[in-house]
């Protein structure tokens, strides 16, 4: 179960992030999120990332991949809750309300990316919309324990767990946040962006704490 | 050294390579039944410390044990063990209830087996909460207090009572948040003992840095599906932490209503005061316990 040490290179100004941390990306604007989000979780040469997508296809989550580095979109296992599965890589759920098979499907992912590299980046964009979609909330946190955060401490993986903090999901989802913020090792908050790049308040991270504006 | 027991469902014939793949590991005592009406016995008699379950079984299927766990064992950990691939488990009438999944076709499936198992143990993994980072810690912090030995019972009625009182409100009560549970040291307007931590709002509420306010407990998705709070007539919550002087949330002191309401600023800063109040009974208590231990070791 030994993985090689030395953390997972963002490419970006939050540096290196140490393995088996998990990270809570949040904030109002999508389209910063997404962007975030991918820049996070593309693997690079030696890793593999799996990929929960709520509201995209598999082949928009590999083109998003591909988007941050090239071939980063092979090294990808996508589980997407809209369009249909497509070989070993991609797997479709047709309810993300469903998370018995949502759970089921993506521990299987890991494991079949764990056949191919010990390095992994496992990401659920959006955690927002599963919170809407689930009908006991219990469920979705059963989901994160048993089913994310679990696979990260077992992998020595970086996690990103994003959360559209306008998004209904039929409670107070500051509340919601502040929460689930004390269950995950580092938190990245989209304070602000715009076409000069991208604020993003840092807590957790070894090489950054607090504001800093992210070039992507 | 102790042992967990581990309850292995699956066809006569298969049922003891799970049972062998986990008594691998010494601290497992793997415990073998072969179908959902035998296992689900098995899970209503006493309490294990983990299910593996095959998926096709010759009276139902593994989610059918799986659902009866949910329902008697909420936060007790399950593994489905199978060679079905996820795509082809039925869950239509299973679509929250959440197991860990290990393929058969693995090539090195029973070593992954009892690896997760005794990982999901371990970090109770599977339960229906998030659980602060700091938990190991905040649980030291908990069991440095003798509850059970200190003499808080009658000062903490009268806080609870106090407390419904100056609310104007059916319940108040002190609860300490174990691992496992909520313990009820006090409670006025109820007879609670105690509450599977999943099933309680204070879960929630140890979280927050302020006093948490639910006004209607079936408005908010956390806990309209709770049945277990709809039972007990919980409809409002506000709930503020008790802290230890090094940091760590170990209860709540709490206020509840029978129908939605809200909380003003000033009443928030009141529940916070009570919590703190809270607070420092049990902490004069425990220290007077400690002189009195001292001295009679003295002596």
């Amino acid at each position: 179960m030994s993985v090689t040490p030395g953390g997972f290179d963002t490419g970006t100004e939050l540096g290196v992030i140490d393995d088996g941390t998990s990270i809570l990306l949040t904030g109002d604007d999508e389209s910063a999120l997404r962007e975030v989000f991918y820049r996070l979780v593309a693997a690079g040469d030696d890793e593999e990332s799996v990929v929960l997508a709520t509201n995209d296809r598999g082949r928009v989550v590999t083109r998003e991949l591909d988007g941050v580095a090239a071939g980063a979109g092979d090294r990808a296992c996508v589980l997407a809750c809209e369009g249909r599965a497509s070989g070993d890589r991609i797997a479709a759920v047709d309810d993300p309300g469903d998370l018995t098979t949502l759970g089921l499907e993506l521990s299987a992912l890991v494991a079949d990316a764990r056949q191919q590299a010990d390095r992994l980046r496992v990401g659920v964009f959006l955690c927002s919309s599963l919170c809407a979609a689930a009908d006991d909330t219990r469920s979705v946190y059963r989901f994160l324990n048993s089913n994310f955060l679990s696979h990260l401490r077992r992998n020595e993986a970086v996690g990103i767990c994003a959360i559209d903090t306008s998004a209904d999901i039929g409670a107070n989802v500051d509340s919601v946040v502040s929460g689930m913020e004390t269950s995950f090792g580092a938190r990245i908050d989209i304070v602000e962006s715009g076409p000069g790049g991208t604020t993003v308040a840092v807590s957790g991270l070894p090489s950054v704490d607090g504001e800093v504006e992210l070039s992507l | 050294m102790n042992t967990r027991t581990v309850l292995c469902i699956d066809e006569e014939g298969a049922v003891a390579d799970t049972a062998e793949a986990l008594s691998a590991d010494s601290t497992l005592d793997p415990i073998t039944r072969t179908t959902v009406a035998e296992a689900s016995e098995a899970i209503t008699e006493e309490p294990v410390a983990c299910v593996v379950t095959e998926y096709d079984l010759a009276d139902g299927s593994g989610l059918d044990v799986v659902d009866t766990l949910r329902a008697e064992r909420p936060q007790t950990p399950c593994v489905l063990y199978t060679d079905v691939r996820p795509g082809e488990v039925d869950t239509a009438s299973f679509e929250e209830l959440i197991v860990e999944y290990v393929s058969k076709d693995l090539p090195d499936a029973t070593e992954q087996l009892a690896f997760v198992v005794e990982d999901l143990i371990d970090h109770s993994a599977q339960v229906g909460f998030l659980r602060p980072d700091n938990e190991e810690s905040r649980l030291e912090a908990l069991s440095a207090y003798d509850v059970d030995e200190l003499p808080i019972e009658d000062s903490f009625d009268r806080l609870t009572d106090l407390i419904a009182s100056h609310f104007d409100i059916e319940v108040a009560f002190v609860g300490l948040i174990e691992e496992d549970e909520e313990d009820f040291l006090a409670c006025s307007g109820a007879d609670w003992d105690s509450l599977t931590r999943e099933d309680t709002i204070c879960t929630h509420s140890m979280l927050q840095e302020d006093v948490m306010v639910v006004e209607d407990v079936q408005a908010d998705s956390r806990f309209s599906e709770n049945e277990q709070l709809r039972t007990l007539g919980i409809r409002s919550y506000a709930g503020a932490n008790m802290t230890t002087p090094d940091g760590h949330v170990i209860g709540q002191v709490c206020a509840l209503d029978n129908e939605p309401r809200t909380f003003s600023e000033p009443e928030r800063a009141d529940l916070q005061r009570f919590a703190e109040t809270a607070m420092e009974i049990l902490e004069l208590r425990q220290s007077l316990l400690s002189a009195r231990t001292e001295t009679e070791v003295d002596v």
